[in-house]
């Protein structure tokens, strides 16, 4: 049997889901340390934006989010290359993303959503559409599609606490990342439904056993 | 404002029942199904605000309309400006109260803030975790248009004076011991609701904030030429629970309410940010004299042990007569739990325990009750590591970063009393000055008007019909 190296993914168990949604705050925090978020969450000045979301039926709770498909209908979908396959996750280019939703459309799991883009914790206005907004004309909003990334290229937002970079021969980055492992969504589930199954070359039957969904 | 409104809320159109605020609740006081909308049993609950600060259920403001997040800020008080995320638990806030009185020319506008809020509030404005600004806090204040900068520290430092003195009294004449602090209004609500009967054993001491707003409209007053009654006192703290404390009846002087309005760390945060107010390159500015003068004994009130180490620092010396050999009282430092140690003073033995997070204070409350409490003087704070953790302070929005953020803060707190030229409360030069021109004696008859207190019982009365029913069952 060919065995090629598989993508990593976050997975959830329902039966440990209690439905805080501390996975989808702590995914919006680490994201968005270019918004100006830091550790509190006086920081915020935008939407909280998840890229997974806990969903709620009668008789369960569970995050749902992005299973890095190796043979991923979003980035077929996608028309201008925007998706790619990059160390090891499928990632969208927010740059390149020209909003069409069709990745969205294709996403058999609903993992993907289409939300107005930020900068510097404002919206970030389109370079020429314009919208009548408040009766005045006005450059419209650009919308891009987000998606778990599992939080590659993220910060935490103030790893670092006042008086500790001084000595102690470690990085302070270092010493935050052992606090705060990644992804984030999985770091602070307090009922650690929520793991990251480390792809490789394993066959499907081991990575059920990992995932526990077997 | 004398209100009896509840100050913590759960809002049921935000819970998911996760009940991650039931598990740190102290007093049990949060009731609901898994899955369902959790409710607060006022009666219960010390509106420590833990729950404020564990709810991760925010309101998605993305599928919530504009107009019903308004609604949302409007009814839990918040300024219209505020754009951080709405959770499920939250606190009643005062912020639009403060900011009208702010406005009003005719109102004369005096701040006190806690020892923990000058190393979490830069927090809310991006700095690093625990980052020290007590410089940047003042200027702060000064550009919302406070009249006078005043602190709770300096109130620490009374409370030292006059707490170390009644300690000092009752271990002498063996009278109610042991003696509980009395600073943290959580803890003073929990014992009047859980253990009526041993009321008699806190000190008599209104909390730091207290003492300030009494000092704030006498010698305060005198000493800025202004009318009492057109004092406006604000507090800004680390506690959900000090506006309660703040609106309790008995805490009025000469008719006037000792501290008007309380506001939280996070409040004072939006009404700099509402303010336009550039917090992070303000220089650092001082407090006012004299009542924002104060000792490194009294920025340690701000961490579990930190009552108890500047009562220690006092009280040596007050009964050697000698300088206390080492500042730094490391037996008496720590995290959540309980601590204990024995101090030796002079001939005496001084027995003491330390309490951090009101759970872990029901196996002393036992001990007193059946009479064999070995303990002299107990420090009690309700929150797990005292006011640095308190319910108004900054949100984390990670959880994995709580540590962390509780240790940055200690580790300022301490780091500031270090820096401070003056590191003992009998030793502040305002505090010398305080009690020569106007306070007498500790525990005289000017302290024991302005600064001391009695408590109520708060037992859920029984009534007749249903204390039969009681009996009954048996």
């Amino acid at each position: 049997m060919n065995r090629a190296s598989s993508n990593s993914l976050v997975i959830a168990e329902a039966a440990k889901c209690i439905g805080c949604k501390a996975c989808e705050l702590a995914c919006f925090a680490v994201h968005n340390r270019d918004n100006g978020v830091g550790t509190a969450v006086g920081t915020v000045t935008m939407p909280v934006l998840p890229r997974l979301y806990v969903i709620r039926t009668d008789s369960f709770t569970m995050p749902v989010q992005c299973r890095q498909c190796e043979n991923a209908p979003c980035a077929g979908a996608c028309p201008v290359q925007a998706i790619r396959q990059q160390d090891g996750v499928i990632a969208i280019d927010a740059e390149a993303c020209i909003g069409c939703k069709a990745c969205a459309l294709a996403c058999p799991f609903g993992a993907i959503s289409l939300y107005k883009a930020y900068s510097g914790g404002a919206e970030l206005p389109q370079p020429l559409l314009q919208e009548r907004r408040d009766s005045k004309l006005q450059r419209k909003t650009r919308i891009t599609a987000y998606k778990c990334d599992l939080c590659r290229n993220t910060e935490i937002p103030g790893g670092s606490a006042a008086g500790e970079d001084a000595g102690g021969g470690r990085s302070t980055a270092a010493a935050a990342r052992d606090r705060n492992p990644f992804p984030a969504c999985v770091a602070v589930c307090p009922e650690k439904a929520l793991r990251l199954v480390e792809g490789g070359t394993g066959s499907s039957r081991s990575l059920n056993r990992e995932g526990g969904i077997s | 404002m004398l209100s009896s409104e509840p100050i913590i809320h759960i809002d049921p159109e935000l819970c998911t029942g996760c009940r991650r605020c039931a598990a740190v609740c102290p007093v049990d006081a949060i009731t609901g199904e898994p899955g369902q909308p959790q409710e607060v049993d006022a009666h219960r609950c010390v509106i420590c605000g833990q729950c404020v600060q564990i709810c991760t259920a925010y309101a998605p403001d993305h599928l919530e309309s504009a107009d019903s997040l308004k609604a949302k800020r409007l009814q839990r008080g918040q300024l219209p400006s505020v754009r951080e995320p709405l959770f499920a638990a939250y606190s009643t806030g005062q912020a639009l109260g403060v900011k009208r009185a702010l406005a009003n020319p005719a109102l004369y506008k005096v701040v006190q803030c806690a020892p923990a809020i000058r190393v979490s509030l830069a927090e809310e404005f991006g700095l690093p975790l625990g980052t020290l600004t007590p410089g940047k806090m003042a200027a702060a204040l000064r550009r919302l248009k406070f009249d006078r900068i005043y602190d709770t520290n300096f109130g620490a430092d009374v409370t030292i004076m006059e707490e170390g003195t009644e300690l000092i009294g009752r271990v002498m004449s063996g009278e109610r011991l042991p003696m509980f602090t009395s600073c943290c209004p959580a803890w003073v609500k929990h014992a009047e609701t859980a253990a009526p009967e041993l009321l008699d054993h806190l000190s008599s001491c209104k909390s730091p904030m207290q003492m300030v707003g009494a000092l704030v409209k006498t010698y305060g007053a005198k000493q800025d030429g202004v009318d009492p009654a057109k004092i406006y006192s604000v507090a800004v703290m680390p506690c959900t629970c000090k506006e309660f404390e703040c609106s309790r009846e008995e805490m009025e002087v000469d008719g006037l309410r000792e501290v008007d309005v309380v506001i939280t760390t996070r409040e004072l945060a939006h009404l700099i940010k509402d303010a336009g107010i550039d917090f992070v390159n303000l220089p650092d500015e001082p407090f006012d004299s004299p009542l924002g003068l104060y000792s490194g004994a009294g920025s340690i009130f701000g961490v579990t042990g930190g009552v108890m180490e500047a009562a220690i620092r006092t009280g040596y010396e007050l009964v050697t007569h000698e300088t206390i050999p080492n500042l730094q009282l490391d037996f008496v430092r720590g995290e959540e739990g309980l601590r204990t140690a024995t101090v030796q003073l002079g001939e005496l033995e001084l027995k003491v325990a330390v309490v951090a997070g009101l759970k872990h204070v029901s196996e002393i409350l036992n001990q007193v009750k059946a009479g064999h409490c070995p303990y002299h003087f107990i420090e009690v704070m309700g929150c797990p590591e005292g006011c640095v953790s308190g319910g108004g302070q900054p949100k984390l929005l990670l959880e994995t970063l709580r540590k962390t953020a509780y240790q940055a803060r200690k580790s300022s707190v301490y780091r500031h009393d270090s820096h401070q030229q003056v590191r003992k409360s009998h030793e502040n030069p305002a505090i010398i000055k305080l009690y020569k021109d106007f306070l007498g004696e500790p525990l005289g008859h000017v302290p024991h008007h302005l600064l001391h207190t009695k408590y109520q019982s708060r037992e859920k009365e029984v009534s007749p019909i249903s204390a039969g029913r009681e009996g009954g069952k048996l």
